[in-house]
């Protein structure tokens, strides 16, 4: 028997699709402050924002930093706060999906944390890290931690009862069962987590920075807003758009190399 | 055939009784199989088939009663107990090759000969042309195949099997059948066939359990003496056939 593999290539029309939008998108936006619909002290166009930004690269006025000292910072603060996230909320969300005990004693307290929205921590967070780099990573890391147990748990929880059946009637034991069944059953779920958590972690990142901060892409937004600068605070939003952009497609790509084993 | 010469008793199912709460489904349940036996049960439908066999593979306790394997309480743990269910049972993310290997991972036999003894397997099935395709790739048929030569490769002390091959179409299943018998043959193995399909038991079986309504009760036990292969048409053939469907009858 012969099996063969065929790759579907996709139209040329699909691919272009994504840049009509975008482009269409910008020559609206452009047009309507350009024509006067909206006054340009309310909203700037898309042309002055790309003056700005060629400028920012270089300049640090009037908020103090070039762009890519912003940019930096608020990576920095990012992945520090979601690579916790992802080390603390999917061993745990993994753990609370098979193991009964575990389940009993987090279950509770995550219910509770849950529904309180991480700018909620913020003050309390001001009290014991002040303003520096350890709180807003703590806020970040609140933010993240959440859809990480979450997938994880549920991931575990969806894994086919006939699979584990399956295992038990060959002796495995409850650890190999969570090893060898339980997570890769979850893998799909926790690369959906890594999807979310880092979106809420992007999300929250501007919150913690709106407070408390003296660099970052939010303080950017922040500073604009206090200076009336319409250019800025574009400046600063597309700026965290287009990176969170990038690294949800840097993941994308990582979880279709490591998943192609797991095709279904 | 290769129990002729064999009478060793392998497992021994004394008093059976599953209830739960006051709905008694298995009731007093007692009979034996011998080693390199291929024993099918039929009953009719809903008299607790499943039960039966998760109580026998102790993914269920029972509620009295013994199942001895070699004289011995059964034991996941220390027999080997094979499973093969009426679902699906293959790991999305591992190739037929690993799947088919993935019981006896589970053993702890050792790399070298897991892969001699998958080697022998695959090639008696006609798997190894797909080995290193994903379950996903590979058809129903195959998927089924893959279970059966997992459960045959840890060379179990009892394999059940729960209407494997219920949801294939005929000719498939004659197919299987009788790769089924060929496995069977050439790995001795002590086999419990779990199927609603009196035709599937007569043509596989060496002697059927005819079960009872509930609270199930083995009724009789019938024994196949008809030489291999066998044909539907054969007279001695129709006539077990007739019997045990006279047996179970429920319309």
């Amino acid at each position: 028997m012969a099996y063969e593999e065929i790759a579907v290539n996709k139209p040329l029309i699909l691919k272009i699709l994504p840049f009509v939008s975008v482009g269409a998108f910008l020559l609206l936006w452009e047009w309507i402050v350009v024509s006067g619909t909206v006054p340009s002290v309310l909203l700037a166009p898309p042309s002055q924002v790309f003056t700005l930004f060629i400028n920012k690269l270089s300049e640090p006025n009037p908020d103090g930093a070039v762009l890519a000292v912003h940019a930096w910072t608020s990576l920095q603060e990012a992945f520090l706060g979601y690579g916790l996230s992802l080390l603390v909320g999917i061993p745990l969300g993994l753990a609370m999906g098979w193991f009964k005990v575990v389940e009993g004693l987090a279950r509770p307290i995550f219910e509770l944390i849950r529904p309180i929205p991480p700018i909620a921590w913020i003050p309390l967070t001001v009290f014991w890290f002040g303003i520096g780099l350890t709180g807003k990573v703590f806020i970040i890391w609140i933010a993240g931690i959440v859809p990480c147990v979450i997938n994880a748990y549920v991931g575990v929880r969806m894994t086919q009862p006939a699979l584990i059946q399956m295992a038990r009637t060959y002796g495995a034991t409850d650890w190999q069962i969570f090893c060898q069944l339980c997570i890769p059953s979850a893998l799909p779920m926790i690369f959906g987590a890594l999807q979310i958590a880092l979106a809420y972690c992007w999300t929250n990142l501007v919150g913690a920075e709106l407070l408390a901060a003296d660099t970052g892409l939010g303080y950017l937004i922040t500073m604009g807003g206090r200076l009336g600068r319409p250019d800025i605070v574009v400046l600063g939003m597309i700026s965290v758009g287009i990176s969170g952009a990038i690294l949800g497609f840097i993941i994308d790509c990582i979880e279709k190399k490591l998943l192609a084993g797991i095709r279904r | 055939m290769n129990t002729m010469n064999n009478d060793h008793i392998k497992i021994r199912v004394t008093n059976l009784t599953k209830r739960f709460e006051s709905l008694t489904v298995l009731d007093h349940i007692a009979f034996e199989i011998k080693a390199g036996e291929l024993v099918a049960i039929v009953g009719p439908t809903g008299c607790g088939k499943t039960t039966f066999l998760n109580t026998l593979s102790k993914l269920m306790p029972a509620t009295e009663g013994n199942i001895l394997i070699d004289g011995e309480e059964a034991n996941p743990r220390k027999h080997n107990i094979s499973y093969v269910f009426q679902e699906p049972t293959c790991l999305p993310w591992r190739t037929v090759r690993d799947n088919v290997a993935y019981g006896m991972e589970i053993k702890g036999i050792p790399y070298k000969e897991r892969m001699e003894r998958t080697d022998r397997i695959m090639d008696i099935v006609g798997l190894s042309s797909c080995a290193h395709l994903y379950p996903n790739q590979v058809s129903a048929s195959m998927i089924q195949r893959i279970a059966v030569s997992r459960a045959f490769a840890v060379e179990p002390d009892l394999l059940l099997m729960d209407e494997p091959y219920g949801q294939l179409d005929v000719k498939l299943r004659y197919y299987l059948e009788d790769e089924l018998i060929s496995l069977w043959q050439k790995l001795k193995s002590t086999v419990l066939f779990v199927t609603h399909n009196i035709e599937e038991a007569v043509y596989v079986a060496e002697r059927i359990l005819v079960l009872s309504n509930k609270p199930t009760k083995v009724k009789t036990e019938i024994p196949v003496d008809i030489p291999r292969p066998r044909e539907f048409l054969d007279p001695k053939f129709m006539e077990i056939r007739n019997h045990v469907t006279e047996l179970i009858r429920w319309w």
